[in-house]
């Protein structure tokens, strides 16, 4: 009797391991008989007004905050930077027991400056002059011309095409004692045809531009030598024309000082509640080629907000939902950036709350010369449009 | 002992009683789904022939009149299916628990018991391939759509022995499930378009009552009929909800024992699901229609194997399918089948497996599918 049941256990065993659990469900749809009655059914939407309100500011980094100053001699934009070094060191020994030494007068003096930019079709040459060491740090493009005079120019000096740029400055130019130590310099650029160049400015994490002097000691000690080195503690570039508020109508957007443009939208609420957006593009038109380096390319952003308090709304931390475009200098027509992700959020419980309304912006502000000027609602260029694709409210398992 | 041997039976029960996942056939992704069969796997050996009047089953509440102690049962089905949608047959895998049970006598005369059954199957997954033209332009998507779920019929049923010659039985239906649909749409090509997803459960509620008479007029000769009455099936889901009426449904069936050791059996069953249509159609649906089952088959009890009877079985079943995948395009199905049973535990408890060989077609649409089930029964 054992024997029996341990054979009808094993036949049984048997039996069930040959069934097995497998699934394999899915099956190639062959529409209409065997596909759901109610399928997938897209909707595309182009609303022309939803843009009801829009502003820019300007200012959210400053032109002496940019991580690079600039020397233009194009029609566009005319421009020359302004660098204030931190004060000479007076003296210097090669170890703690040795003689101080005095810095003044040095051998030789040079500064350095990391290229950022440059137009290799033509052959730019950078033109230094020496400007008061306490220079206006407010003074405009204009005002600026009057630091630019020949009895100031302090060296002519190709500009590479890679790396940094040296220029040997006269040892006059490291003050004296009783001086304010400070050094400060202006540059412009002259090249064959109109074109601009970019150096690292004070503001850079990884380069920026640096004051050499050489010095050499006294008797007995004229055989010891040193390299000192000065950072720049003021940087910046006046332009002109000067990036400022746009025309009514306009909305800018980067630049420098970098501008936001706010834009409120007025959405139906078959779009934004229909959370089956899957793709929502904002047209932009363009009021006039894209300013940048000639060549360049820059990112605009469209980020939502969480708190709207105009110019100084409290942007969404999570990038998750940020719109991009990639923008290219000289580019025409318009400008197209995804906000997708953005009317899906307006559309779940947590974005229910948030002020239809997004920031546009540059990323990676300051770090290009990039600025998008674009037609407002009020614009007479045609404003934003937003061209919504979404799935119609899809309604299943009721029958 | 007998403790240890209900606790595992109830443990057995409440694990089949999940949400079964598996599709049934491919034309279950049309109406309310795909129409269950609540039979044994001794049933389905026998084409269904025996369904009335067979304890396992929950066709008749009378057949409850067949367990003379407690009982509790259970069945697996494994199905194979392969099916050509015209870009090549592929072949699909499922695996189900078409229906359990309980019953206990109480007193000479009543038994009472509870099943839990299948009532519509509304799993099923479907891929496709489309282009679509969104802004005038050629986008090429995929469409993937899921539902996991489905109605399971929960019967309380009492029957009761009339006389040597007569039983009655009557059961209450409660109608209850959910189904989860999963759609969603990939753009594959085009990475400026954003998947589509969306995710909707919706509940199922509905109530039935069932009446059961078996008259035995000679020894070998027992007379089944059964008629079930159903409200309407509700169901309730973020979107709204609304309600299909159920069909009612009569059966008749006939059990013959012409020798000793043979049975033949045959059953006969209409559902009025017709009565659905309106509601299918106000739901954007095609309409439902009347259908009929038919199946008929013999067990013979003759083989011994280890000192046990074995019965070997074999049936036939043909039945249609209410619910259209194409205007008066409707699906009918049909299958042969053979199956065998052994005593286990000294006829503590029995181990039925069944083979189901069949297809369904509707029009040149036709899926084919071999189905094994096993079915255990316990009388502890």
């Amino acid at each position: 009797m054992a024997r029996t049941s341990a054979w009808r256990s094993a036949l049984l065993a048997g039996l069930v391991a040959a069934g097995g659990c497998n699934e394999k469900l899915t099956t190639p749809g062959r529409c209409p008989e065997l596909c759901p009655s109610n399928s997938v059914q897209l909707v595309d939407t182009l609303l022309t007004g939803a843009d009801v309100a829009d502003t820019t500011a300007r200012g959210y980094v400053l032109t002496n905050e940019a991580t690079y100053v600039a020397a233009s001699s194009l029609d566009s934009l005319k421009s020359v930077f302004l660098i204030r070094f931190a004060p000479v060191q007076t003296q210097w020994a090669q170890t703690a027991t040795d003689t101080v030494q005095a810095v003044y007068p040095p051998d030789s003096v040079f500064v350095e400056l990391p290229l950022v930019f440059r137009d290799t079709t033509v052959h730019p040459r950078i033109v230094f002059y020496r400007l008061p060491a306490w220079f206006d740090t407010t003074v405009t493009y204009a005002q600026a011309q009057a630091y630019f005079v020949d009895s100031a120019v302090l060296d002519t000096v190709a500009v590479p095409d890679t790396g940094s740029m040296e220029a040997r400055l006269p040892t006059g130019l490291v003050p004296g004692p009783g001086d304010s130590g400070i050094v400060s310099i202006g540059a412009r650029v002259i090249a064959d045809s109109p074109t601009v160049v970019a150096f690292s400015s004070g503001h850079s994490r990884t380069t920026w531009p640096q004051l050499w002097y050489f010095v050499h000691g006294q008797p007995p000690q004229d055989s010891l030598t040193r390299n000192l080195v000065d950072t720049a503690t003021f940087t910046t570039f006046v332009q002109s024309p000067a990036a400022g508020q746009p025309p009514p109508g306009v909305l800018a957007i980067g630049g420098l000082p970098a501008a936001h443009s706010l834009i409120h939208f007025s959405l139906p609420g078959v779009v934004v509640d229909s959370a089956g957006i899957v793709r929502a593009t904002l047209i932009l038109n363009l009021v006039r080629p894209v300013v940048g380096f000639p060549g360049d390319s820059f990112f605009v952003n469209a980020v939502p907000i969480l708190r709207d308090y105009g110019p100084k709304s409290v942007l969404l931390p999570d990038t998750t939902f940020v719109g991009v475009a990639v923008i290219h200098a000289g580019q025409t027509g318009t400008v197209e950036l995804d906000l997708a992700r953005i009317l899906r959020l307006w559309g779940t419980t947590v974005g229910d709350s948030m002020p239809r309304a997004v920031m546009l912006g540059v990323l990676a502000e300051g770090y290009t010369l990039g600025e998008v000027d674009v037609w407002g609602h009020s614009g007479s260029g045609g404003g934003p449009l937003l061209d919504v694709t979404y799935v119609k409210k899809h309604e299943v398992g009721v029958p | 002992m007998t403790r240890t041997r209900t606790s595992l039976l109830i443990a057995a029960a409440l694990l089949a009683a999940r949400p079964a996942a598996a599709q049934e056939s491919v034309f279950g992704v049309r109406g309310l789904g795909f129409l269950a069969q609540p039979i044994s796997a001794h049933s389905a050996a026998m084409g269904g022939g025996e369904s009335m009047f067979d304890g396992n089953s929950a066709v008749s509440p009378a057949s409850l009149a067949a367990w003379q102690k407690l009982a509790g049962w259970a069945v697996g089905a494994q199905s194979n299916r392969s099916f050509n949608p015209g870009s090549g047959a592929v072949s699909l895998n499922s695996m189900r628990f078409p229906t359990f049970g309980f019953a206990t006598p109480v007193g000479y005369r009543l038994v009472v018991g509870v099943t839990v059954s299948e009532y519509l199957n509304r799993n099923w997954e479907v891929q496709r391939a489309d282009t679509v033209w969104p802004r005038g332009s050629a986008v090429p998507v995929a469409d993937h759509s899921r539902s996991v779920g489905g109605v399971s019929d929960v019967r309380f049923a009492a029957a009761y022995r009339v006389s040597s010659r007569i039983a009655v039985g009557i059961g209450l239906h409660t109608l209850s499930g959910s189904a989860q649909t999963a759609v969603e749409r990939d753009f594959p090509t085009d990475s400026t378009y954003h998947t589509f997803a969306q995710v909707t459960e919706t509940d199922y509620r509905g109530f039935g009552v069932s009446l059961g008479l078996f008259a035995s007029p000679t020894k070998r000769l027992v007379v089944g009929a059964s008629a079930r009455f159903n409200g309407r099936l509700s169901a309730t889901n973020p979107g709204g909800n609304a309600s299909v009426r159920l069909p009612s449904e009569l059966a008749g069936g006939l059990y013959v024992v012409p020798w000793d050791g043979i049975t033949v059996a045959t059953t006969i069953i209409h559902d009025s699901w017709s009565v659905a249509a309106p509601d299918l159609v106000a739901a954007g649906q095609l309409p439902s229609r009347d259908v009929w089952s038919v199946g008929v088959g013999a067990e013979i009890a003759l083989l011994r194997m280890f000192g046990e009877v074995v019965p070997l079985r074999a049936g036939y079943r043909w039945r249609q399918l209410p619910f259209p995948v194409d205007t008066a395009l409707f699906v009918s199905e049909r299958a042969a089948s053979g199956g065998i049973s052994f005593s286990l535990a000294g006829g503590r408890a029995n181990l039925d497996l069944a083979v189901q060989g069949g297809s369904r077609t509707a029009g040149t649409l036709k899926e084919s599918f071999t189905t094994i089930l096993a079915g255990l029964s316990i009388f502890p």
